[in-house]
C-alpha cells in the first residue's frame, strides 16, 4: 500500500502553469527521492501535500485519508521539514517542541520525555538558550527534532541538505537512512548523489509531472547506457583517440567515453587493439556505470 | 479550543520575551501618574512661566483636570501605542514563515487570530485598568472635590473601543504583510471616524465617541446613554471585523 | 518659588515618575547591549536615544530598534 499518492494534481500561479497533472506514489516504507531543478515546482508539491495551499484539480491521499486545504487531518501522521524552518527566536528548544507537542496531542508526562530524548538525539543541548542565537546546522537539527517528535509514518523534508556544509549533510543523510523501516520518508533535493546515497525509490519532476518513478536500480537498468571511461596524457592524445577507436565516442578534455552493450570486457580488447595499434597508450581505462544524473539528463532533456 | 489554548500561552511569552508586556506597563503606569501630576503643577507652572508681573487670580486646579488630562493620554498616545505594538501581530509571523510548521501540525488558523486578539484585548484592558486606578487614587488624595462624579462610568467605554480599534489593527496586520500595516490601518480608520463626526447624524453611532466624550461623562455633563448606540456600534464592529479577520486569514498563503 | 520646590512637594508623584523611567532606560541599555545587530540605525544612536530622551527613547527602541526574534 502507498502511503502517500497524489492523482492527476495541477497547480497555477498567475499564468505559471507551475504542475500539469502530476502523479507520485511513495510506497509505505521507503525512502523517496524527489529530484528536480530548482523552482521544478517541488516545495508547491510538498505544500498542496501538507494542505497549506490549494489544489486546482487532482487528488492527494496520506495514509488513505484525502488531503483538503486547511484542514491537516493527516498532522498525526505526517513530520514535516521546511526548507528553511523558521522559528521563535525568544523560546528555547524545549519551549518550541512543547508547542509543537502539544499541537499534535502528545500529552504530559510523555511529552516532556520525548523532548529529552529527541533532543539528544539530535544532539541539541536543553538549557535556557534560546534559539535567536542558533547557526544553520543547528536550527537544521531542531527541525528534525520537531518533525519526529510526534513519531511520524511519513516524513517530508524540503530540500533538507542544501544548506548544509559537507560535514552536516553527510551526518544528516545518515540520520535519515537510520529511519528507513521505522517510517517513509519523502525529500526533495536538486544534489542527485544524495538521492543515490540513501534513497530506494526515485521520482524525477519536470516540466510539471513526473518524467519518471520507481525503484532507483530498476531505472538504472532500464536507462541503463554503460561506458567505457578512458584517460589520456593529453587533450591532443585524446583527440587522435577517439579518430583511432572508430565508434561513436565523446571527449571531454582529457578524458574519453565510449558507450556499449553487451560485455565490458570484449568492448575493451577491442578498443585497447585499435589503440595499441596506433600506438596510443590510455593512462586509465574504467567502467562508467549509469548515475541517476544520467537518467536525469536523459528525462529532462 | 484545546489549540487556541496552547497558542494563547505562545502568544503571552511573546508578548513578554518581546517586551510588550513591559512597554504598555511602563507607558500606561507613567500615563496613571502624569494626569494628577500635571494638574497639580499646572498652576505653578504658568506662575513660573509667566513671572510674578501678573497679579490674576489662577483657578485652582480639580479633580477634573486630573481627568482631563488621563484621557487625553490615553486616547490621544495610548491607544497607538497599542496598535504600534501589535502592528505586526499577523504580518511578521506570515513574512517570517513561522506559522507553516504550526499550521501543518494541526494548529487551525482559526485559533491564530482569536488567540493574537485576546491576547491583546487583554493586556489593553490591563493597561488602562491600572492606568485608571492610580490616576483614580492620586485624584482622590490630591483633588477631593465634586467635580468629578462620575468617574467610574466613564472608563467602560475606553475599555469597549480597545476592543474594536485591536480588531482593526489586526485585520489590517493580516490583509498587508508590512511590519506598520496593522499600525496605518488603524490610523486610517480613526482619522475617518474623526472626520464623520462631523456629520451630525451619525454623530452618537460612531465609535469614536467611546474615546472623545469620557470628560463630559466624568463629569456628569452627558448621561452614557447618548453614547450607548456608538457602543453598541462598537461591539458588533469588533466581531465583524474579527469574523473578516479569520476569512481573510484562512485564504492566505503562509 | 523654585523649581525645587516644585519637585519636593509633589515627591509621592515624582519619585515613581523617575523609579519607572530608570527601569526603563536600564532594560533597554541591558537588551541593546545584549544583541549584536539593531534596526534602523546603529547602536550608538540608539544608546543616544534612550538616555537623552526619556522615556520615548526607550520606548521606541523596543519598538522599533531591538531586532525581532
Amino acid at each position: 500500500m502507498a502511503i502517500l499518492d497524489l492523482q492527476r494534481v495541477t497547480k497555477r500561479f498567475g499564468d505559471k502553469q507551475v504542475l500539469k497533472g502530476l502523479d507520485l506514489t511513495v510506497p509505505t516504507g521507503s525512502i523517496f527521492g524527489f529530484v528536480g531543478e530548482n523552482g521544478a515546482g517541488k516545495t508547491t508539491t510538498m505544500k498542496l501535500i501538507l494542505g497549506l495551499d490549494t489544489l486546482d484539480a487532482g487528488q492527494i491521499t496520506v495514509a488513505g485519508q484525502p488531503v483538503r486545504y486547511g484542514r491537516t487531518v493527516a498532522n498525526q501522521v505526517v513530520g514535516y521539514l521546511p526548507d528553511v524552518p523558521a522559528y521563535y527566536g525568544y523560546m528555547t528548544p524545549t519551549e518550541y517542541l512543547t508547542l509543537c507537542g502539544r499541537l499534535t496531542g502528545i500529552r504530559q508526562p510523555d511529552l516532556a520525555n520525548r523532548i529529552t530524548a529527541m533532543l539528544k538525539t539530535v544532539d541539541l543541548p536543553q538549557n535556557k538558550h534560546r534559539i535567536h542565537g542558533f547557526s544553520r546546522g543547528m536550527k537544521q537539527r531542531l527541525g528534525i527534532a520537531q518533525a519526529l517528535l510526534n513519531r511520524p509514518q511519513l516524513l517530508i523534508c524540503d530540500e533538507p541538505t542544501s544548506a548544509l556544509d559537507p560535514n552536516g549533510r553527510s551526518d544528516f543523510l545518515d540520520l535519515l537512512a537510520s529511519l528507513r523501516g521505522e517510517m517513509t520518508i519523502l525529500f526533495s533535493t536538486h544534489i542527485l548523489p544524495d538521492v543515490e546515497r540513501i534513497s530506494d525509490q526515485v521520482g524525477i519532476l519536470h516540466d510539471g509531472v513526473l518524467q519518471v518513478q520507481g525503484d532507483l536500480n530498476a531505472l538504472k537498468r532500464q536507462y541503463a547506457r554503460p561506458k567505457v571511461q578512458l584517460e589520456f596524457a593529453s587533450p591532443e592524445i585524446a583527440q587522435q583517440a577517439v579518430a583511432v577507436i572508430g565508434r561513436p565516442a565523446t571527449q571531454v578534455a582529457t578524458h574519453v567515453a565510449v558507450p556499449f552493450r553487451g560485455d565490458y570486457a570484449t568492448m575493451v580488447e577491442a578498443i585497447l587493439k585499435a589503440l595499441l595499434a596506433a600506438h596510443v597508450v590510455p593512462l586509465v581505462v574504467d567502467r562508467q556505470e549509469t548515475s541517476l544524473e544520467d537518467i536525469f539528463r536523459e528525462v529532462t532533456a | 479550543m484545546s489549540a487556541t489554548l496552547t497558542f494563547w500561552h505562545k502568544e503571552w511569552l511573546a508578548a513578554w520575551r518581546n517586551y510588550h508586556v513591559l512597554i504598555l506597563a511602563v507607558v500606561f503606569v507613567i500615563f496613571g501618574i502624569e494626569a494628577p501630576l500635571m494638574a497639580k503643577l499646572m498652576p505653578d507652572l504658568m506662575k513660573l512661566a509667566l513671572g510674578d508681573q501678573l497679579s490674576i487670580k489662577l483657578p485652582q486646579p480639580t479633580s477634573s483636570d486630573s481627568w482631563q488630562q488621563f484621557y487625553k493620554n490615553t486616547s490621544q498616545i495610548g491607544i497607538f501605542l497599542l496598535a504600534l505594538v501589535f502592528s505586526g501581530a499577523v504580518s511578521q509571523e506570515v513574512s517570517g514563515g513561522t506559522l507553516v510548521n504550526l499550521v501543518t501540525k494541526g494548529l487551525p488558523r482559526y485559533a491564530v487570530i482569536i488567540a493574537k486578539y485576546l491576547v491583546a484585548v487583554v493586556q489593553w484592558v490591563v493597561a488602562i485598568g491600572g492606568s485608571f486606578l492610580i490616576t483614580w487614587g492620586y485624584t482622590a488624595y490630591y483633588f477631593p472635590d465634586d467635580k468629578s462624579p462620575h468617574v467610574w462610568l466613564a472608563i467602560w467605554p475606553v475599555l469597549l473601543f480597545g476592543l474594536f480599534f485591536v480588531a482593526v489593527v489586526l485585520l489590517g496586520s493580516t490583509l498587508i504583510n508590512s511590519n506598520y500595516a496593522g499600525f496605518l490601518t488603524a490610523a486610517l480608520v480613526f482619522a475617518g471616524l474623526a472626520l464623520l463626526n462631523y456629520v451630525k447624524a451619525v454623530k452618537r453611532w460612531n465609535p469614536i465617541a467611546l474615546v472623545t466624550d469620557n470628560l463630559d461623562l466624568v463629569r456628569g455633563t452627558e448621561k452614557i446613554t447618548h453614547i450607548l448606540p456608538a457602543c453598541g456600534v462598537a461591539v458588533v464592529g469588533a466581531l465583524v471585523l474579527l469574523g473578516v479577520t479569520i476569512w481573510a486569514f484562512n485564504r492566505k498563503r503562509l | 518659588m523654585h523649581n525645587s520646590d516644585l519637585f519636593f512637594n509633589n515627591l509621592p508623584l515624582f519619585v515613581p515618575l523617575i523609579v519607572l523611567e530608570l527601569g526603563l532606560l536600564i532594560a533597554a541599555l541591558v537588551s541593546l547591549y545584549r544583541r549584536q545587530t539593531v534596526r534602523h540605525g546603529n547602536r550608538l544612536i540608539w544608546t543616544l536615544a534612550i538616555v537623552l530622551v526619556q522615556p520615548f527613547g526607550a520606548i521606541a527602541y523596543f519598538i522599533f530598534g531591538r531586532e525581532v526574534d
